[in-house]
């Protein structure tokens, strides 16, 4: 089976920042005027702003391959796909192919909360290119599939977000393309769907043959589905080929995230007349050579902020955690307590073995007298934490928001008693 | 080792001016179909009136003109019934302006779903015109109900049989409407500052058309450049053909369907053209 489905040749990609985007006539005309003009120095700045999000992207995808696509955020992973799915152009290049493309950027694009599931199979269906015979022929399968046949006729804004995830993929999935690109869809649902997700990717592409371009941060499917690996990094393509080495390559690519920042250096530090906050980091305390944020990792949070109030009273300052889907994990509280002016720091720790696998932000709130909010520093770190297990085949997610790993005992008891 | 040159499909930079893949719209029928559909059932959704709405739209907006215009700045309407009057103008005036409303705002209001999938995306300003001819021919339908009951009230109306001719203004008044609607979206996507902008446009632009008077008032050296606008042949032909009060301007009415008709050209060359481009700015 070498029968080549997508010859991608050179494919670049860039964005001019701050000039297009701007999205004001005034800019424009300026820019067009200075054009006019002949200003070079307006062209100079012009080019300043501007980032290759892709760079000469050279790959090939056969049939029946499940090629893995692994990158950090802003590496050029999304784009890549964007470009391949005909949703934006690419500046330079070519990508030829053979075969209906369907994208899954997103679960559940163009569903409609006032349609019923049933309106909305067809709807969703139809924005994927498919016919309305198609869909009629799919439908039980798709209805199967999702578990939702009670709620066929119910408007999707009555459904839960797993139920609207399960009939989303369910659409999907049944589409029937030659060439089935997702992204990152698999991070929600509940793990009994993600498996049954994963497992139609791994019959879509084993038994019928199809193609699958696949973006994920998870490790395991990644693993467990790919035959083949493409590594990003800035827009370019560092390493391809067996799926192990490309893990294992982005892995040890390590500081994924944005872990800290110090202001004082750029003095230009958040806060206001009573907060200013000098310093945000957060430390991860890896076990051996260890380079990435693991469940097993404990994490230190400190900063520092510089107090300005005269007044008596105290201050109290939280530390906010957050998942990537925005629900909040905890608060944890400093307590009450008077303060001089000056210089404060700040530290907590996250132990290892309590948080699951994801992405996750932290905020930082300073309250005076348990009642009035000086300042409130939104996400100002953000971190992934990757999955870890020693063993196991299943690739699924991790069910749960933390992941605790106190022992859960099971003994045999003789036969006579267990009776 | 190039296996296979049968290559269905090519992605590159380049993208012509005339790149218009009509066959591909057709094999998205459906989709065109299942958007009208979607539109029609969510926009009267928890509303109490339901799509009495498309009723009472039209005849508050009538009731208006009437008290506004014919009232209190006592406009004539050419000897016919007010109501009667300002009904089909209305009528025409809102599917056109609802028409060019929601096609403009076509890359803002769907880039949800243009960034994360592909389908033409002429698609969708096609289902929105779509849409608002359904609306049109209920609300047609209306003027129908009211002009009869003014017929049989004893009012001096009469019909002749260019009413016929109702597809073809309800045509050149959406395709105008599309059109425009076309060009405006690709700039609006890039400039926010045109959707402000356009709505006084459009109010200015309403008063340049007969909806609240009759053509009949406008001063001998303004008629060339008034009669060019393409709804005013339509607004005024439409009267024609129900109250006969005035022949029908054949020559501004084909003016006005091929300028109409250049317009939707002209908007669908430079939406194709910019679709793609539009999404790395939006």
């Amino acid at each position: 089976m070498d029968n080549l489905m997508i010859k991608a040749e050179n494919i670049s990609k860039y964005y001019r920042l701050g000039v297009l985007s701007s999205g004001t006539l005034k800019e424009d005309i300026k820019n067009w005027w200075s054009r006019k003009l002949g200003k070079q120095t307006e062209t100079v700045v012009q080019h300043k702003n501007h980032i290759w999000a892709l760079r000469n992207i050279h790959f090939e995808v056969s049939q029946g391959d499940v090629l893995g696509l692994i990158g950090k955020n802003g590496s050029g992973k999304s784009t890549l796909l964007k470009i391949i799915s005909r949703i934006t152009l690419p500046t330079g290049g070519r990508v030829r192919g053979r075969g209906r493309i369907a994208s899954l950027l997103e679960v559940g694009t163009g569903f409609h909360s006032e349609l019923t599931g049933r309106e909305n199979i067809y709807l969703n269906g139809h924005i994927m290119g498919m016919k309305k015979k198609e869909i009629d022929r799919k439908f039980d399968e798709i209805v199967d599939f999702s578990g939702v046949e009670k709620f066929l006729d119910t408007p999707v804004k009555r459904y839960s977000s797993g139920m609207y995830v399960r009939l989303a993929f369910a659409v999907a999935a049944n589409l029937d393309p030659e060439i089935l690109i997702i992204d990152e869809v698999l991070a929600v649902g509940d793990s009994e769907f993600q498996k049954k997700c994963l497992g139609k990717m791994k019959s879509v592409s084993g038994e019928e043959g199809k193609t699958i371009l696949f973006v994920s941060h998870n490790m395991h499917a990644l693993r467990n589905l790919c035959n083949r690996a493409l590594l990003l990094e800035k827009g370019q393509i560092v390493s391809s080929g067996d799926p192990e080495n490309v893990i294992s390559q982005y892995l040890r690519s390590g500081e994924q995230q944005f872990l800290g920042t110090d202001f004082s250096l750029k003095n230009e530090m958040p806060g206001n007349e009573y907060i200013r906050v000098q310093k945000v980091e957060l430390i991860p305390e890896y076990d051996q050579q260890q380079q990435l944020i693991d469940i097993r990792t404990p994490l230190r949070v400190k900063f520092e902020f510089w107090y300005d109030v005269e007044e008596p009273g105290d201050l109290m300052v939280d530390v906010h955690l957050f998942n990537f889907t925005g629900e909040f994990i905890f608060d944890l509280s400093s307590g009450r307590k008077t303060y001089k002016k000056g210089l404060i720091s700040g530290e907590c720790l996250i132990p290892g073995h309590f948080l699951n696998d994801g992405s996750y932000y932290i905020s930082i709130v300073f309250i005076r007298n348990a009642t009035i909010r000086l300042f409130y520093l939104e996400s100002c770190l953000s971190f992934d934490v990757e999955d870890y297990r020693e063993n196991g085949s299943w690739y699924g997610k991790w069910a749960g928001i933390v992941r605790p790993d106190f022992p859960l005992l099971l003994t045999a008891r003789d036969a006579n008693s267990a009776r | 080792m190039e296996k296979n040159a049968g290559w269905q499909w090519e992605i590159t930079s380049k993208q012509g001016w005339f790149r218009i893949n009509l066959k591909e719209i057709f094999q998205y029928k459906d989709l065109i179909v299942q958007f009208v559909r979607r539109d029609l059932i969510a926009s009267y959704q928890q509303t109490i009136l339901g799509p009495l709405w498309v009723f009472l739209q039209p005849l508050f907006t009538t009731f208006v003109y009437f008290i506004v215009f014919s009232r209190v700045a006592k406009i004539p309407t050419d000897n016919i019934p007010p109501m009667l009057f300002y009904l089909p103008g209305s009528i025409i005036w809102t599917f056109f302006s609802d028409g060019l409303t929601s096609t403009m705002f076509t890359f803002v209001q769907n880039a949800y779903i243009f960034n994360k999938v592909y389908f033409p995306r002429l698609i969708v300003p096609l289902s929105y015109v779509l849409f608002h001819s359904f609306r049109i021919s209920i609300q047609l339908f209306l003027f129908l109900v009211v002009y009869v009951v003014f017929a049989i009230g004893g009012k001096n109306i009469h019909p002749n049989a260019y009413m016929l001719l109702i597809p073809v203004f309800i045509f050149i008044t959406a395709a105008f409407a599309l059109g425009l609607g076309l060009i405006v979206s690709v700039y609006t996507a890039k400039y926010r500052d045109l959707e402000n902008m356009m709505q006084f446009l459009l109010r200015l632009f309403m008063f340049a058309a007969p909806v609240v008077y009759p053509a009949s008032l406008i001063p001998e050296k303004y008629k060339l450049i008034f009669w060019l606008n393409p709804l005013t042949p339509v607004i005024e032909s439409f009267r024609s053909s129900f109250f006969s009060h005035r022949p029908i301007p054949f020559f501004y009415l084909g003016v006005s369907l091929i300028s109409a008709l250049l317009v939707l050209l002209l908007g669908i060359i430079l939406f194709s053209r910019k679709e793609k481009q539009i999404m790395d700015v939006i």
